[in-house]
């Protein structure tokens, strides 16, 4: 160590305490202070303090929520896989020493993601199964399973969920069962789930179309049910004039519906 | 049923069903461990934990982003994202290091920050040339008056000029260091002090535990 320029550095770094708080510092400021931090207990726990103050300070800015805006969050946390907590097994001494600053800084700005992509950060996983288990009432753990499947659409599907102006239609399936659909004129896209569709035999399967004044178009086969439950499936490409269609087809797909529709929703 | 956004009109201002007649740093205190009980639950998925949660701090969450985004849209957005990372990560609140509420302040705060400087990058200098057009007056004044809004203004008025500029610029505006101190002609040195010292205060005022 170099006794007079640390001890100069050290007195510098803890001005920045303040500014630290107000996150007033650039990425690199910020990242140099945590590791001043993660190395002085006493300073951390003034920043703790300031914390609690500045929280303070955005209370006394509170505002009522917009309408939606907790129905959309509340909707799209039933749909997000939690980050699991800190493995107590593995905890070690390290442990000690500014964990949670360390990690949440880096994880804050790996989420400097393109706008609204509001669940696409590293990990999170997402789907609409759950979200309309929620919303309706239906809870049972094979959808947490789905859910955990559904890793390639989820972030395309968070997008959809958590667009302003998402919205969901449950309808009757003919044949049996019921079509949860969220969807966003803005983000060109919906997502599909349906609760209690009639199993088809292995050869046959369920096919979504999107139906406009253009065309049909073939928005994809659902996944085979599991415990009942149907998705989520997300399909994009919508148009404004779009119905919705369901129809069984061969496993492998149509390129034009084949049997009578089983579902029609005007989107 | 069907479920449509916004058809519920949320009433943040619904009572909480035991609370006193008028909050009290105790009665807070007392709150504040229970939200720190509530975020327990919601690492365990506890749906109803979220929403008590929810009502608690969305209020708070949507006026400091929107406080320092001052766009609408995009604040609904952060403030959507700084709820949804609340339920993701509530597994990562450590009571022992901190309240709840600053918890979930601390990320709403830095992720609206985050938001304005990815923008700001881009019309830099445009910004410098703009004079700080807020003073703290109406970032309070704004806002119906309540006790804790009352204890705020009186504390920030306790601070010198300086400090409380800092402080503005800084919280509710977003600013950082260097660019308050452009704004205030002072030098970086001087605004980093004011910051640290204003905060101080402002906890000793407040009463924050130290």
């Amino acid at each position: 160590m170099k006794g007079k320029l640390t001890r100069a550095d050290q007195g510098d770094e803890h001005t920045l305490a303040g500014a630290y708080a107000m996150d007033a510092i650039s990425a690199k400021d910020r990242d140099r202070f945590e590791r001043h931090l993660a190395g002085c207990e006493e300073c951390a726990q003034e920043i703790a303090s300031l914390r609690e103050t500045t929280a303070l300070l955005g209370a006394a800015a509170a505002q009522p929520l917009p309408a939606g805006l907790k129905e959309r969050v509340m909707a799209a946390a039933a749909m997000t896989r939690q980050q699991p907590p800190a493995d107590e097994a593995e905890a070690g001494a390290s442990a000690r020493r500014g964990r949670a600053r360390t990690k949440v800084g880096p994880w804050l700005r790996s989420l400097a993601w393109p706008r609204r992509l509001a669940l696409a950060a590293g990990g999170a996983v997402a789907a609409a199964a759950l979200a309309v288990a929620v919303v309706f009432g239906v809870s049972n753990s094979s959808m947490q399973q789905q859910i955990n499947q559904a890793q390639a659409s989820s972030q395309q599907i968070a997008v959809v969920l958590t667009a302003r102006d998402a919205h969901m239609t449950t309808e009757t399936v003919a044949g049996g069962g019921t079509a949860t659909i969220v969807m966003s004129h803005a983000r060109h896209a919906l997502v599909f789930t349906a609760q209690g569709l009639r199993a088809l035999p292995a050869s046959r399967g369920y096919e979504l179309w999107l139906i406009g004044p253009d065309g049909t178009r073939s928005a994809g086969m659902l996944p085979a049910g599991h415990h009942g439950m149907t998705g989520p499936v997300i399909a994009s490409g919508l148009r404004s004039g779009d119905h919705l269609a369901l129809t069984d087809e061969p496993a492998d797909g149509s390129a034009h519906p084949t049997t009578s529709m089983m579902l029609d929703v005007v989107l | 049923m069907t479920a449509t956004g916004g058809q519920e009109p949320w009433n943040p201002a619904r009572p909480a069903p035991t609370a006193g007649p008028r909050p009290s740093p105790r009665a807070a205190a007392s709150t504040g461990s229970d939200l720190a009980a509530q975020i327990g639950l919601v690492a365990r998925g506890d749906a109803a934990a979220f929403d008590a949660v929810f009502e608690q701090l969305g209020p708070s969450v949507f006026g400091v982003v929107k406080r320092v985004i001052r766009d609408p849209a995009q604040s609904e957005e952060v403030t959507q994202e700084v709820l949804l990372e609340v339920w993701r990560t509530a597994a990562k609140f450590d009571a022992g290091r901190g309240s709840a509420t600053a918890w979930v302040m601390t990320l709403a705060h830095r992720r609206a920050v985050d938001r304005v400087r990815s923008v700001q990058k881009q019309s830099e200098r445009e910004r410098r040339i703009a004079a700080p057009d807020i003073p703290y007056d109406e970032v309070i004044e704004a806002v119906e008056s309540s006790f804790e809004r009352e204890r705020v203004r009186r504390c920030l008025n306790s601070l010198t000029e300086v400090q409380r500029e800092s402080v503005t610029l800084a919280y509710y505006r977003g600013y950082t260091y260097g660019q308050v101190a452009s704004l205030l002609g002072v030098p970086t040195g001087t605004v980093k002090t004011r910051m640290r010292d204003a905060l101080i205060r402002l906890r000793d005022c407040l009463g924050v535990p130290q």
